[in-house]
């Protein structure tokens, strides 16, 4: 099969697993709607490594043409081009691992088979995103993964405590990503008015060959409206407040959306859009500093979080500013790097948390586990495995991609290197107090809790056990040069040959003594905190404080640094204060009030008149005579 | 002719069919209209008109009895008589007091619905305009709430005020011309101020229809007075007269004072945008939200239609449809709530997609659509009307565009806040097949013209050339 059919294959069959389960899952058993899903899901990693194999130059695909006016031509193309098959990749080939957990962890749910479709849905919407072959087909999935992460925040909609709290942390979420949606959209009327074309290919070859480059002006707002649409989705610094919150959902949701694929959906606009941002070097800044800042202000709140999931939501939000640290520094594969290799163990270590979860009978509270270890092993070992991943330990692929990230750093700036090396500590910090936390000492729950618990069936199981070999061997996509001569960077330049705009950037690499001084300093590093918060949390016993004991820092963090709240007294409440002033004031006193008096007053004249047609025909007459009379006089005095 | 013959005769039908048949009667009548409007609509070549009737006839006072359609006009009577038999079909499971009546009225509304669209003499335009209004005021007043006497009175006074205005505007230019058919009131050259007179009487109608800030305090009582079926006519198709006759007649026939008016109406419209859009947002009555919710989408399509261009043209168009499907679909909605619940407050509902989750499901749908996300229809309409405002005007096109954020806050709060939660107690029946078909048929509309809206442009774009063509050869000013 061509690669066009293939792609439209890759598309069709999340989409076919979502409207047969949509339509008919209700009838069917549960086995059969998990199963479809997940096989889909497989069928379409299958297929997305055979047409990454055959791929060598960039195919379009033309579908049909959504719009066609004298200003604008909104195409439904796609494009296959090296970033494009390696979100693909990412996307399917996590996505599989996912469903294939979610059988077992949803198993027991009564909307089984809504779950699947939206997942499916989901998948569909992201594979728009990633493959879409302009700005609008970006924003058309951009918008459709949104709306699958609404309905799977709040899937539990209608639970008995929670359910009304789940649907506040979906429309939450929604909103916040539409707030970053209005800079996405303005982005794209500029580059709309500004190219006349939203078209990546037509863009690229204005800018890189024909040289049509606008003003600086117009470049920084363009790329800083992109930005601000990523900082939406991203959860960036300010509108990162959702992305806690939506650990609402169920934990495969949390993984697949909300840590592997969707949140990463602002990390691939930059790489898509690099040449825009290269010639933006004040958005480039802007994005370092956003994104540094984001990193440390979520590492330091995930300090001292108690609920595994928020722990590891905010230490999402915290990789996503590293991310952003490396787009800001014009290091695109570097981050395209750490997205596969975080799509890897934050994938894992969501999953393990919800094996945990699972084993813990909804419990979510850390400060309620402890010594796990021997109860569920497999989860253990492979919720290790994530946790040195992402704490950097070495040889693990989270030690190479962050070393990317860091090794630009230097290069760019030594006091960017520190402050990054300072969130990479807190990252290795708060990761291992957790993992010491929920899997040695004593277990700190409930008798009848210790008696549930229960390794977690192989359909669960696998996924972790796949993911932590991928956690594990991530790093040899992209090997740094210091080890072998060749095969080194083979991430990298495979994204640079097939995709617009990566082949003129020229990176940099750290000599071999520094890149070790580098390393080595990381290992040290890891390897010193790991030490030290064993000896703190298994040797001392430390344990977590309950939260009316924290004070200081501690309260602080724990506080989540108090946004939430201060967005509410900023933007909620003046808002709604507005809102129900309007109401009161202008609605109701002013304008309603002035209406009846003007229909009160024809009301009355109506009245008034009325009373003229008295019926009697001498009134009429004197009425005729003083016409007459007035008539008379008008004339005389006119003349 | 048929057009007008048979809503006219079912209406009659209906008026006087034994009780039990009514309902059905009236509903094959609608359905009737519709394959005779859709048998049209094959035949019609875009871009040109058909005339209905033309006598050749011209009265003492320059009536001349011109009725026809070119695209435009045809869309929004196909538009018409999608939306009617759908309103009747959702209403078969309920019971007003008088059947007869009821049907009658609905399908007069048609009858003069179809009328204003195909209306090419500014007389014949005036009296179907006006005649809406009898079958709307009776059937609110028959069968709505018990109380809203009041503020269906003042909807009509508020309306009948507006329409004089208009009338007048008529009249001044009427004198002007050689009769009143639109392509001689078209040709008409009028100097900036009159000019500014004239679209200034025919705003005043248009505004308050529509309605447009700050014209628009009768519509949030009146919505909620109204019975289901009238909110639906009210909303889903009466206001789009109004937008109708903005495109059809405010603007060309005094094109001379768009430059003047059009900053005057964006701004009324963007004040709508936001205020009403604030307004909802602490609303408890779901109704009231919804008829705040139209107010705010509906000067989004004002401010576009301003603009006057192809692409703010061709998106109002594509919007007009978008927010009739979706209007009668939320007041469906409501009205379920309203009737299963007793109640219109939102803070009293709760628990109900557990109970029934098909109406929970067709309610997301509507509800995701109002919110204009991708595969419906709303999305492009939106996307094109933002971008004409901004690029009119970049801060105008940004404070219109927060109706994305607002209309999300807004609609997910309503339903979230009835729909969700722990199961009712309260005992709530699912959809019926009618309501469930109804559901189904306008999420259909909206994800079809979401995903191909192209066909409702390539329907109205050649007579939207046609009209700018028209003003442009008679009044030498290029737009």
């Amino acid at each position: 099969m061509a690669i066009d059919k293939l792609i439209l294959l890759i598309m069709a069959l999340p989409l076919l697993g979502a409207f047969v389960n949509g339509t008919a899952g209700k009838y069917l058993p549960k086995k059969i709607v998990g199963t479809l899903a997940t096989l889909v899901m497989f069928a379409a990693f299958g297929l997305a490594l055979m047409v990454f194999n055959r791929l060598h130059d960039t195919q379009i695909i033309h579908l049909f043409q959504v719009l066609n006016l004298d200003s604008i031509t909104l195409n439904a193309r796609l494009q296959v081009d090296s970033l494009s098959i390696w979100m693909t990749l990412v996307v399917t080939g996590v996505g599989a691992l996912i469903h294939l957990f979610s059988m077992g962890y949803m198993s027991h749910d009564k909307g089984y088979y809504k779950f699947f479709t939206y997942l499916n849905l989901f998948i569909f919407a992201m594979l728009i995103l990633v493959l879409g072959s302009n700005y609008f087909m970006l924003f058309f999935g951009w918008e459709g993964v949104g709306i699958c992460s609404y309905l799977l925040i709040g899937f539990h909609y209608s639970d008995l405590e929670k359910g009304m709290l789940n649907s506040i942390a979906a429309r939450k979420a929604f909103i916040m990503n539409r707030i970053g949606d209005l800079g996405l959209l303005v982005a794209l009327f500029l580059i709309l008015n500004q190219f006349g074309t939203l078209e990546y290919n037509e863009l690229a070859d204005r800018i890189l060959v024909d040289k049509l480059i606008p003003s600086d002006w117009m470049m920084l707002g363009i790329t800083l409206m992109l930005f601000i649409g990523a900082t939406g989705k991203s959860a960036q610094i300010p509108l990162f407040t959702w992305l806690p919150d939506a650990m609402a959902g169920p934990t495969p949701v949390s993984a697949l959306i909300h840590a592997a694929t969707m949140v990463t959906a602002g990390i691939f606009l930059v790489v898509r859009s690099n040449y825009l941002f290269e010639l933006a070097p004040t958005t480039q800044d802007i994005m370092l500093y956003v994104g540094l800042a984001t990193s440390l202000v979520a590492a330091f709140i995930a300090m001292r979080q108690n609920d595994i999931k928020k722990v590891l939501a905010y230490s999402t939000v915290s990789q996503l500013g590293l991310l952003f640290v490396a787009l800001g520094m014009g290091a695109y594969t570097a981050a395209i790097f750490h997205v596969t290799t975080h799509a890897f163990f934050k994938a894992l270590l969501f999953l393990g948390s919800g094996s945990v979860i699972h084993a813990m009978s909804d419990e979510q509270d850390i400060r309620k586990m402890g010594g796990l270890k021997k109860f569920i092993p497999i989860t253990h070992l492979t919720f290790l495995i994530g946790t040195l991943a992402i704490a950097g330990f070495p040889l693990l692929s989270g030690f190479y991609s962050k070393d990317e990230i860091l090794a630009h750093a230097v290069m760019h700036n030594g006091v960017i290197y520190a402050v990054l090396m300072f969130s990479v500590a807190l990252t290795a910090i708060y990761m291992f107090r957790m993992y010491f936390l929920v899997f040695h000492g004593e277990f700190r729950g409930s008798a009848e809790a210790k008696h549930h618990l229960h390794e977690s069936p192989l359909n669960m199981t696998l996924p972790l056990i796949v993911l932590a070999i991928l956690s594990v061997f991530g790093g040899l996509l992209n090997l740094p040069g210091l080890f072998f001569e060749k095969g080194t960077h083979w991430l990298s330049h495979f994204l640079e040959h097939n995709t617009r705009g990566l082949e003129l950037i020229h990176s940099v690499h750290l000599e071999t003594s520094q890149a070790m001084l580098l390393m080595g300093s990381a290992v040290v590093m890891t390897i010193c905190i790991l030490i030290a918060s064993f000896v703190v949390y298994v040797k001392r016993g430390s344990l977590a404080k309950a939260d009316s004991e924290l004070t200081g820092w501690e309260l602080a963090s724990n506080k989540k640094l108090y946004f939430d709240e201060v967005y509410n007294k900023l933007f909620v409440q003046p808002i709604e204060w507005i809102g129900k002033m309007s109401h009161q004031v202008i609605e109701v006193a002013v304008l309603n009030k002035s209406i009846s008096v003007f229909t009160t007053a024809i009301g009355k004249t109506g009245d008034l008149v009325r009373k003229w047609q008295t019926g009697y025909v001498s009134n009429y007459l004197l009425w005729m005579v003083l016409g007459i009379v007035g008539l008379v006089v008008y004339y005389l005095l006119k003349f | 002719m048929e057009l007008y013959l048979i809503p006219l005769v079912f209406a009659l039908v209906a008026a006087i069919s034994p009780k039990n048949m009514v309902k059905y009667i009236g509903l094959a009548g609608a359905v009737a209209t519709l394959i005779a409007t859709v048998l049209k609509a094959m035949a019609f070549q875009t871009g040109s008109t058909v005339l209905v009737y033309d006598p050749e006839l011209v009265s003492s006072f320059g009536l001349t009895f011109k009725m026809g359609y070119d695209g435009m006009g045809l869309f929004m009577v196909l538009l018409t008589n999608v939306i009617v038999p759908i309103i009747l079909l959702s209403n078969l499971n309920r019971k007003v007091a008088n059947e007869r009546g009821f049907n009658a009225m609905v399908l007069l509304m048609q009858f003069a619905l179809v009328g204003v669209f195909t209306a090419l003499d500014g007389i014949l335009f005036y009296v179907f305009w006006e005649l809406t209004l009898v079958p709307i005021f009776l059937i609110a007043l028959w069968y709505g709430a018990t109380d809203s006497k009041k503020s269906l009175i003042k909807f009509f006074i508020y309306t009948f005020v507006g329409s004089l205005a208009m009338l007048l505007s008529l009249m001044a230019l009427g004198t002007q011309a050689a009769d009143f058919s639109h392509e001689s009131l078209v040709a008409v050259q009028l100097t900036a101020k009159s000019a500014c007179w004239i679209m200034g009487g025919f705003f005043l109608a248009f505004a308050i229809k529509i309605p447009l800030f700050p014209f628009h305090t009768w519509q949030p009582a009146t919505y909620t007075n109204a019975p289901m079926a009238g909110t639906m006519l009210l909303s889903g198709l009466m206001l789009k007269m109004a937008l109708f006759g903005m495109i059809r007649w405010m603007i060309p026939l005094a094109p001379e004072a768009l430059g003047e008016m059009q900053f005057l109406v964006i701004t009324l419209g963007l004040i709508g945008i936001v205020y009403a859009a604030i307004i909802a947002i602490k609303q408890n009555d779901i109704k009231r939200i919804f008829a705040f919710a139209s107010i705010s989408h509906v000067g989004l399509i004002a401010a576009g239609i301003m603009l006057f261009n192809t692409d703010a043209l061709s998106a109002a168009f594509v919007q007009l449809l978008n927010h009739s499907l979706v209007a009668v679909g939320l007041f469906l909605a409501a009205g379920i709530l309203e009737d299963r619940f007793g109640s219109r407050d939102i803070t009293q509902m709760g628990g109900v997609a557990k109970v029934a989750p098909r109406f929970a499901f067709w309610f997301a749908v509507i509800a995701f659509a109002s919110v204009s996300v991708p595969f419906t229809s709303g999305f492009i309409g939106e996307f094109l009307l933002l971008k004409g405002l901004y690029n009119y005007n970049w801060v105008v096109g940004l404070i219109a565009a927060t109706t994305l954020v607002f209309g999300a806050v807004y609609t997910f709060r309503a339903y979230q806040v009835s729909m969700n939660g722990a199961a009712t107690t309260h005992p709530f029946k699912d959809l019926s097949w009618n309501e469930t078909l109804a559901f189904f048929l306008i999420a259909m509309m909206i994800v079809i013209f979401g995903v191909y809206p192209q066909a409702i442009i390539n329907f109205v774009g050649p007579s939207l050339e046609n009209l700018k063509g028209l003003i442009q050869a008679s009044n030498n000013i290029v737009q």
